[in-house]
């Protein structure tokens, strides 16, 4: 439910960012972006766990804030393919929309530091660090989803101090989760589609900025 | 995901289903969810996705398929269980059953539903920005199906993807999706020229929900209401919980009638 709510609030900021844009002209643009993705979920990298999501690239040509509307899109869709879980459609938005946000700033980034002809190196380690942190994201939320608050409203009234910090939180506290074995489970499961799909990432937006240079670097929302 | 097939299913169907409305399955598929969310008994889950399955069976379309098409989630529920295993073969179950009893009503609602009618019904509580997203989205996905269906052929034909040549593949492969990014912005350039002719102002699908009931609604709701029942009964009086195996053999009887029912009016 958290993750519906954080969801339509982005949702709402992101429409909000590009009202002034041309809205319609932006339609068929997510939509093919959109269409992209999910096309690219067809195809498994490490099947049938790790396939390709493209959010990163979403997020270099589109946006941050419209790159966040076509993924909400697309969670939308494959949920009702069964791809995904509808009640979870939210968390997803969150996560892969963290990874299009965090790729396109990163990528700004390592242009302005590296060098604006290292195109394929930014975009690559922008995609890598980017499912690196939306994964951690995703660990994290599992984590403090597990948590029963009315123990934390307790703790929280008898000691204070100790509720700040959920790492703080002992053991016993969380329902069930060994987040430790979690953790390893994915981050071994998804180690290897991160530098596949960051190298993939590289050489998409290499191609890009060869043929359409204008794809990359536009004004956007 | 078999986007195409289910596609197929959804406009080629003839079952109750596909002649109910999609305002009222959407409600029937919302019930079934919000039901599965409230259960947490291990034999009352495993009795609705034993009913859902049922469902499956009465919409006469291929049953093996669409189960696996909605088996993609258990994976991952798969791995959560295994991060919670405590010993509780029926917590796991319990975990494993929820993802899949999910995504099995969202997938029996878009077998018997076009999309067009699903995202209509959906229009007037999503931003415009979305409900039009979501129309252009379905329409360019069978258009870049093709062109990556050609584009593979094209790569394996002309020595693009050959075997232990795992770094050249993934810079030919990568190559193709910047091929099929640019060339999905020629044609959403194309598509945005064409509907400005047409007088486009920013919508382009109907609004026309239609919400009237007929039979086949009233059977679909039905449905919903008497499984969210259950599962609510379980949650209010814990007694009722004594019952869940008798609806557990109540729904596996319901299915083997079912199956024969099908296999004999078919």
């Amino acid at each position: 439910m958290a993750g519906w709510i954080i969801t339509a609030l982005l949702l709402a900021f992101s429409i909000y960012r590009v009202r002034n844009n041309e809205i319609k002209r932006k339609i068929p643009l997510i939509g093919i972006i959109s269409a992209l993705m999910i096309v690219c979920m067809t195809i498994p990298i490490i099947p049938p766990i790790y396939h390709i999501n493209l959010s990163v690239i979403a997020g270099i040509i589109l946006g941050p804030a419209v790159a966040f509307i076509s993924i909400f899109i697309v969670d939308l869709i494959i949920a009702m393919f069964g791809h995904g879980g509808i009640t979870v459609v939210g968390l997803n938005t969150v996560v892969i929309g963290t990874e299009a946000f965090i790729g396109f700033y990163l990528f700004q980034l390592f242009m302005a530091l590296i060098s604006r002809d290292s195109i394929m190196w930014s975009s690559g380690l922008a995609a890598v660090i980017s499912l690196i942190l939306s994964t951690s994201i995703l660990i994290g939320v599992i984590y403090v989803s597990q948590i029963n608050p009315e123990i934390v409203v307790g703790i929280e009234e008898e000691h204070p101090t100790e509720a700040e910090n959920i790492g703080d939180i002992p053991n016993e506290l969380v329902k069930g989760i060994n987040i430790k074995s979690f953790a390893k489970t994915i981050l071994i499961l998804l180690g290897v589609g991160w530098i596949i799909e960051g190298i993939i990432t590289a050489f998409v937006i290499k191609y890009v900025s060869r043929v359409r240079p204008d794809l990359i670097l536009p004004e956007r929302a | 995901m078999d986007v195409a097939i289910i596609d197929y299913y959804a406009n080629h169907g003839k079952s109750f289903l596909h002649k109910a409305k999609a305002f009222w399955k959407i409600i029937f598929a919302a019930l079934i969810i919000a039901s599965i969310i409230i259960t947490i008994e291990f034999y009352l889950l495993l009795g609705i996705y034993i009913a859902l399955v049922t469902i499956t069976i009465w919409t006469k379309l291929p049953v093996t398929k669409i189960l696996i098409i909605a088996a993609y989630p258990a994976i991952f529920a798969l791995i959560f269980a295994l991060a919670m295993w405590n010993g509780s073969w029926l917590k796991a179950g319990v975990i494993i059953l929820k993802a899949l009893s999910a995504a099995l009503t969202m997938v029996i609602l878009i077998v018997t539903t076009p999309y067009p009618d699903v995202f209509n019904a959906i229009r007037p509580i999503v931003p415009k920005i979305i409900a039009e997203g979501l129309f252009v989205t379905y329409r360019s996905v069978f258009i870049l199906l093709e062109l990556t269906d050609d584009l593979i052929k094209g790569l394996k034909v002309r020595g693009g993807i050959t075997r232990r040549k795992y770094i050249s593949n993934v810079k030919n492969f990568s190559s193709g999706i910047g091929l099929l990014i640019v060339r999905g912005f020629d044609y959403s350039e194309k598509f945005y020229g064409v509907m400005n002719v047409r007088g486009y102002g920013g919508k382009i699908s109907s609004e026309n929900t239609k919400t009237g009931i007929n039979r086949n609604d009233i059977i679909a709701l039905i449905i919903g209401i008497l499984i969210f029942a259950i599962s609510l009964g379980a949650i209010i009086e814990k007694s009722f919980l004594k019952f869940s195996v008798y609806i557990f053999i109540c729904s596996i009887i319901a299915l083997v009638i079912s199956s024969i029912y099908v296999q004999f009016n078919n």
